[in-house]
């Protein structure tokens, strides 16, 4: 895994105990939502009222039919954990992979564009396009029709005749348009957010927790990716790759993007933790996933209620959310420390 | 963003340490009591519930939640006493002529509002006219229908209510068009008790609750708490005995628990499994423990308006394949398994009624009747869309709803559970059209079994809005033996009527009924006279406190020191 660095980093990687222990915790987390659910010949939905609760009506303990006993319907919590993993995984793992890319793409139009002068913007366009969209959406539509249509028209108008010149404000570069957009949704407190967006949903699936989360973190990224960028683009070999004749997004994604690759690979794997524990923290107050699926936080929720006759149902989810979490924030640390030449 | 992640690390391994220590500690030893032999005046009792209310108005209130504060708030003419009788309020007395169609209700002297205005017989009859209002949401206006000139004032055509006639300043009559064998105890519930002057004719849901109980409303932050103070002119001498009372809203379960531990709340009647059986289970507490004497029933809601549920045959397949033995198992020392409508206090508990009974192979017959049949082997077949199934997040039902949905996938009922805040759950449940399936309940409202069918299976309980009969289920038939068991005054006759009222909603099964649901409440040793309250939940009317004098701190540090307080502190901090 660390073959794409060079051989001092990773020298410094693997000499880090912290990282190993790492990579560790997140091999065997992966290897857990793999195969856990394999190994177990159990049912994750279905209760037994059975074998599986006490005569009084408890969950039974851990055993050798019930590796970390039941819960509070009488279903197998470690079958219910190994799919817990898989959920949490592919969650956190894809809500990262979108807000990476967003982030870093973000970061990459306005780092390279920053301080040069902008495009001029048809603010009456602009407004005459959200007019219709909001007259359509409020039912509408020919109205809102009408007024999309001679949005469209002012802008090719402008276009044409000279840009600029009918229907269009002071000029607005891509940089402060994007960076101001990304300022406004830093002032949102995130788990706010995500809370609100995930209440907002009908039924909250494994897809829209995943998109609400992805597309509510990028903030950070796009930040970093930037200043990265700023500082890349005034080296040599950009000018003259654009001496060159080359095209901006050649630029962008061959010389640019390997060289603010390793602080976005850092924050990515630190982020896989954030999202492991936001997406529990929204299933453990209701808004996540509804059940019966399992999810760690919604298990832990339901620990709680009867912690005190059968504490595995509280510490299984409890210990599965920490591991997951250290694993991958020493990954990150570990990755950090190996690719920060300061050190060396 | 980093210091969240850091602040829920550290919870979640501070709940790992106290789960893993935890393990099967008994519960702290009753807060110290004091020892006065007869009722003493003062101090502050605090409630609390994870549930949340509405409104403050009598008008429109209906659940048992609001009913506790209601019940507070405002006295009505009548009440009922303990054990569920009728019996004297804000009237001194009150008769029933020979035939049965007027009741004449004379108001104590001197009784005021808690503006310190004085409570007349024009204020009884505005209060009950603003209730029964056709503007006025129409919660429990059913129970009234026989009141001389509903229709007429129901349907715009007259004024006033004809039948609620002021005979003088204190005196008010009521005069029915038929004889109503539950007339009286509809009356003492809590809708058309006197508001104040200030309330108007009309009901208003901007309106300052005020009312003529014994206490009276200090504030209420809506959504968090209500705060009553005691009424000084209130017309029972030296009553009620404590100063305040503060009710908090919408708390997590457990947390109700620790607080009350630590003697933060006073009553806690909203026990988790676990704790029903640590409290039970120790010699100490037993004693300060009991069940609540009025029952609730609990079943499916099936809306007969929404397909597949607009289908009998589909209902009936849900009424068998329900294992009422299996929903008991989810809250053992709270469920009863219930097979018909009327809980056994009022039916007799009549082993030959033949009611709703699990029955897998009826069930499949059902649903292949009803023209989707379902192949177990396969498991290919039956309703071919998931249904919504309405829920919300706490205590039993939203584990219920995930047996139900085991239950009913045997008979290829696919349930999609959704997840709702509780305000948004009673909002849709009773809102036309809305919600195909959903869990109920209905706590009796006064022992009598008119109780049990009018107010949710009479058509007359039909709203599009705040509807009581949620499965907006309509039987002429049914109705028809419900307004000819009410007319009826022989009890052994009105049995027999119940018992076909509850065969045909049985049948017809727009419920499927599941369980009798007993609460379980604790209080701290020095809560007194806390009455068992045959009618209303969590009565603490009469009840005082005798704390010892100034030692609390003490015992309180030493609790502190348990890991178990240490999770309260951080799920209260989480809250």
């Amino acid at each position: 895994m660390t073959a794409w660095m060079d051989p001092r980093a990773r020298r410094r990687f693997w000499k880090n105990r912290g990282a190993r222990i790492g990579v560790l915790l997140v091999g065997l987390l992966v290897v857990f939502a793999l195969v856990g659910p394999l190994v177990s010949h159990h049912d994750p939905y279905a209760s037994d009222f059975r074998g599986g609760a006490t005569a009084l009506g408890e969950p039974v303990g851990p055993s050798a039919t019930y590796w970390l006993g039941t819960d509070r319907i009488f279903r197998d919590v470690y079958v219910r954990l190994a799919y817990g993993a898989r959920l949490s995984l592919v969650i956190a793992i894809s809500s990262t992979l979108i807000s990476t890319v967003i982030g870093a793409a973000v970061g990459l139009v306005a780092g390279y564009y920053e301080g040069t002068e902008g495009v001029r913007v048809p603010y009456l366009s602009i407004a005459g396009a959200l007019v219709g969209f909001v007259l359509v959406v409020a039912g509408h539509t020919r109205a809102g029709g009408t007024a999309l249509a001679l949005a469209a028209l002012a802008a090719v108008l402008a276009w044409i005749v000279k840009p600029g010149a009918i229907a269009s404000g002071p000029g607005l570069d891509a940089d402060s348009a994007l960076m101001r957009l990304v300022d406004v949704g830093l002032s949102f407190p995130f788990l706010l957010l995500v809370m609100a967006l995930a209440a907002a949903f009908d039924r909250t699936t494994v897809s829209t927790i995943l998109w609400t989360l992805g597309l509510t973190s990028w903030l950070g990224t796009a930040r970093v990716v930037r200043a990265k960028t700023m500082q890349v683009r005034s080296l040599d070999f950009i000018g003259a790759a654009r001496a060159l004749g080359q095209p901006v997004p050649r630029i962008l994604l061959r010389h640019v993007l390997p060289n603010v690759a390793g602080p976005v690979i850092v924050l990515s794997t630190a982020q896989v933790a954030s999202m492991i524990v936001a997406e529990s923290v929204l299933s453990y107050l209701g808004v996540g996933i509804a059940p019966p699926t399992p999810t760690w936080g919604h298990m832990l929720y339901e620990g709680q209620e009867v912690y005190l006759g059968a504490p595995w149902l509280l510490a299984a989810p409890a210990a599965a959310i920490l591991l997951s979490v250290l694993g991958f924030n020493l990954l990150g640390e570990g990755l950090r420390d190996a690719l920060d030449p300061k050190e060396d | 963003m980093r210091s969240i992640r850091r602040k829920t690390e550290a919870a979640f391994g501070a709940l790992l340490a106290a789960g893993a220590f935890g393990c099967r500690e008994p519960p702290p030893a009753p807060l110290p009591h004091g020892s006065s032999p007869a009722p003493v005046r003062g101090g502050e009792m605090h409630l609390a519930s994870f549930g949340d209310i509405k409104s403050l108005d009598p008008a429109v209130a209906g659940d048992t939640l609001t009913g506790e504060v209601i019940e507070l708030m405002y006295a009505g003419l009548v009440d009922f006493d303990a054990q569920g009788h009728v019996v004297p309020d804000l009237a001194e007395r009150f008769e029933r002529s020979d035939d049965g169609l007027v009741y004449r209700f004379f108001l104590r002297e001197g009784i005021r509002f808690h503006d310190g205005s004085p409570v007349t017989a024009r204020d009884v009859k505005r209060s009950i006219e603003r209730t029964l209002h056709p503007d006025t949401p129409p919660t429990f206006s059913a129970f009234y229908d026989r009141i001389v000139g509903f229709d007429d004032y129901q349907g715009r055509r007259a004024d006033h209510l004809a039948g609620v006639v002021v005979e003088g300043e204190r005196v008010v009559a009521i005069h029915l068009r038929e004889p109503d064998a539950s007339f009286l105890a509809a009356f003492a519930m809590q809708n058309l008790r006197p508001v104040c002057p200030s309330a108007g004719d009309r009901y208003d849901d901007t309106w300052q609750p005020c009312g003529a109980g014994p206490f009276k409303l200090e504030a209420w932050d809506r959504g968090r708490s209500v705060r009553l103070v005691r009424f000084d002119g209130w017309w029972q001498p030296g009553k009620p005995y404590f100063d305040a009372l503060t009710y908090t809203y919408g708390m997590n379960m457990s947390t109700e628990r620790f607080k009350f531990e630590r003697g933060d709340l006073d009553v806690d009647r909203e026990l988790l499994l676990a704790d029903i059986f640590r409290y039970q289970g120790d010699p100490r507490w037993k004693p300060l423990g009991a069940y609540d004497a009025a029952p609730s029933i609990g079943g499916e809601e099936m809306n007969v308006e929404i397909a597949p549920f607009d289908n009998v045959e589909v209902r009936r397949a849900v009424a068998c394949a329900i294992d009422r033995e299996q929903i008991r198992m989810v809250k053992p020392p709270a469920l009863t398994p219930l097979y018909r409508v009327l809980p056994p206090t009022l039916s007799g508990d009549d082993p030959s009624f033949p009611g709703q009974k699990y029955d897998y192979a009826a069930a499949l017959e059902h649903m292949r009747r009803a023209g989707y049949p379902y192949d177990p082997a396969t498991g290919k077949g039956g309703w071919p869309k998931p249904i919504v199934y309405v829920t919300y997040k706490q205590g039993l039902v939203e584990y219920t709803a995930q047996v139900i949905q085991q239950q009913l996938a045997r008979i290829g009922l696919r349930l999609e559970i959704r997840m709702v805040s509780y305000p948004t759950y009673l909002a849709m449940s009773k809102r036309r059209g809305t919600v195909a399936i959903t869990n109920s309940g209905w706590s009796q409202d006064f022992p009598d079994a008119s109780d049990f069918f009018e107010p949710i299976f009479a058509t007359a309980a039909i709203n599009d809005e705040d509807s009581n009969n949620g499965s907006f289920y309509s039987n002429p038939k049914l109705d028809d033996i419900l307004v000819r068991a009410r007319k009826e005054l022989d009890p052994a006759v009105r049995k027999r009527l119940y018992d076909d009222a509850d065969a045909i909603v049985c049948d017809d099964a727009p419920w499927a009924m599941e369980y009798l649901y007993r609460y379980y409440g604790v209080h701290q040793p020095y809560v007194r006279d806390l009455a068992q309250h045959n009618v209303w939940s969590n009565y603490v009317r009469d009840a005082w406190l005798d704390k010892p004098p100034a030692r609390t701190s003490s015992a309180r540090a030493s609790v502190r020191l348990a890991p178990r307080s240490l999770l309260g502190s951080i799920l209260a901090v989480l809250e």
